[in-house]
């Protein structure tokens, strides 16, 4: 078995996922090739000890760091292994399916667990349905959901570092205008302990920015919101859990104004501890909450923020 | 200029989809169905466009049993103007879906593939992606924004941690995200006029095309993980937790 992880690397920093796709990867094969996409200090990814040797196309600039211009590249890489994985993020998710139709492949979407080298566990149906599905494919594509492993951690030999020269393949069809980074006050979901979500009943922005981001501030805790959030504009679309948003699992999520939509549950149900504020006695986020607490918003999340 | 989108048949989002009791799929046959809400964002667009006046055809493709007529229908009166029925019962996996789409966009040449990012059922989303890959034309995926000028399409698209902006030459296939638009309510009379819009329906073995499975399904389990609550009464109460929670 050759196993090939793609990683990218941008502003200088590799993707903080590939160490849970490097857990997923170690649980087909002990060893692993790593596909480096952009300029990164690779020292510490070296010294891992899953990793057999590093790939590193150091020459793509970050705004050609782009599914149209680097997928051939990864494809001519990619069908020399028996598995090819990257993280089901945005940057996974973009590239790893054009490869996957460069190379007449099918594709394993958001894997959550490892059966056998043939045999994987996905999500369907917002989550709803678990299906343990075979791939017959010589070589077999994963998009992994980096929140279902815990990140790689054993240290070893350094590995070696092989730097391929392949510029992209710039197609004139397409060009990198530029990236609207949304700069928040509060840590990145993906990678938070406690999550503070809200839903649409906060009734506007300027309560969203008051009660969930001044309790997240509170808790040390990332801001989260549901769809219904987001598209009434009281929160960025980066901050959206749900079967269509971000996947968490942090320790603890805290669930104000939720109803608990099955897409939204989608989204949060491996959290560690759920607790729910709700007026409805009978909302459904309590059906997946350890505990709950009836009552008015506007009222209780004040009383927390000055208590914290 | 023409536009190709599609049309999933996909278990309404509001159905709560159960296993089946040999575990071997989801028992979804008396369920409701609906055409997958992201193919809506992707149609809305396209009709939009030619609201402009910058498309002339907006042509929509089904995949699926005589069923996806009814798909087919739905997005004939959400204003797209002509229908293919690829006819089959087989529940084709993304990579032969592309391969289908692959095959109509030789024949007829649209300018612009839209489609949904992914759709509800499989929650897959791939075959926007591979199909670009197999048509080699550039594409935007999860895209918030679109404008068209001429053969130029400029796109927004969401990303982890922001959005990008990206150029783009036509021929090329985007995907819509759901925050791309809010799709039209259909009123009885584009129903109505949706009736004598034409659906060619064709086979496989017209495209020239043989697929095989690359995957299966050995078995589904229910995904879901209820709790049990404990319902507190009081905000001391929750600051004493969420003291311990912030703690550890």
């Amino acid at each position: 078995m050759k196993i090939l992880v793609i990683a990218s690397a941008k502003n200088g920093q590799i993707n903080a996922n590939l160490a849970n796709v490097l857990t997923a990867a170690s649980k087909i094969h002990a060893k692993c090739d790593v596909l480096v996409i952009g300029s990164a200090d690779l020292t510490s990814l070296s010294k891992l000890a899953c990793v057999n040797k590093l790939l590193h196309l150091s020459s793509i600039a970050d705004e050609q760091n782009l599914a149209s211009f680097i997928a051939s590249i990864v494809a001519n890489i990619a069908k020399n292994y028996t598995h090819v994985l990257t993280a089901a993020d945005s940057y996974g998710k973009d590239l790893l399916p054009r490869v996957a139709g460069i190379l007449d492949l099918s594709q394993v979407s958001e894997v959550v667990a490892i059966v056998s080298p043939n045999i994987f566990k996905k999500p369907m149906y917002a989550g709803n349905v678990l299906a343990e599905v075979e791939s017959f494919e010589d070589t077999k594509l994963l998009t992994v959901r980096a929140t279902s492993f815990t990140p790689y951690t054993a240290l070893a030999e350094e590995a070696a570092v092989e730097v391929l020269s392949n510029s992209a393949e710039i197609n004139p069809n397409i060009s990198h205008l530029g990236e609207t980074v949304i700069h928040s006050e509060t840590i990145d979901l993906s990678h938070a302990q406690i999550i503070v979500t809200g839903g649409h009943s906060l009734g506007s922005k300027e309560n969203f920015v008051e009660l969930i981001h001044g309790l997240a501030v509170k808790l040390d805790g990332a801001v989260g919101a549901s769809r219904a959030a987001v598209e009434a504009g009281y929160a960025s679309n980066d901050c959206q859990v749900g079967q269509t948003g971000k996947v968490v699992a942090p320790k603890l999520y805290l669930a104000i104004g939720i109803s608990g939509a099955v897409q939204h549950i989608a989204g949060m149900k491996d959290s560690q501890q759920v607790i729910a504020i709700n007026i409805d006695p009978n909302a459904q986020i309590f059906e997946y909450a350890d505990y709950g607490l009836v009552g008015d918003l506007f009222e209780i999340v004040p009383e927390l923020i000055n208590q914290l | 200029m023409k536009v190709l989108v599609c049309a999933k048949r996909v278990v309404d989002p509001n159905v709560k989809v159960r296993v089946k009791a040999d575990h071997s799929n989801v028992d979804i046959e008396h369920s409701k169905m609906s055409l997958n809400p992201f193919d809506e964002n992707a149609i809305e667009a396209a009709v939009r466009l030619k609201e402009q006046g910058l498309v002339s055809e907006v042509l929509v493709v089904s995949i699926g049993g005589a069923k996806c007529e009814e798909t087919l229908r739905t997005a004939l009166a959400r204003g797209c103007d002509r229908a293919i029925l690829l006819e089959t019962l087989e529940n084709y996996e993304p990579i032969n879906i592309a391969k289908i789409l692959q095959a109509i966009v030789i024949k007829e040449q649209p300018q612009l593939v839209l489609l949904g990012k992914q759709a509800i059922d499989d929650d897959a989303n791939q075959v926007a992606q591979m199909l670009a890959g197999k048509l080699n034309f550039p594409q935007a995926t999860f895209v918030s924004d679109l404008s068209l000028s001429g053969t130029t399409l400029t796109v927004s698209r969401e990303m982890d941690g922001g959005t990008q902006q990206l150029e783009l030459t036509l021929p090329a296939v985007v995907s819509a995200d759901l925050s791309l638009n809010e799709p039209r309510f259909i009123k009885l009379p584009q129903l109505m006029q949706a009736k004598k819009k034409p659906i060619e329906k064709i086979t496989l073995s017209e495209l020239g095309l043989t697929l095989t499975p690359r995957t299966r399904i050995i078995s589904v389990i229910d995904g879901e993980v209820k709790k049990h609550c404990t319902l507190v009464k009081t905000s001391a109460e929750l600051i004493n937790l969420l003291n311990k929670a912030k703690g550890q």
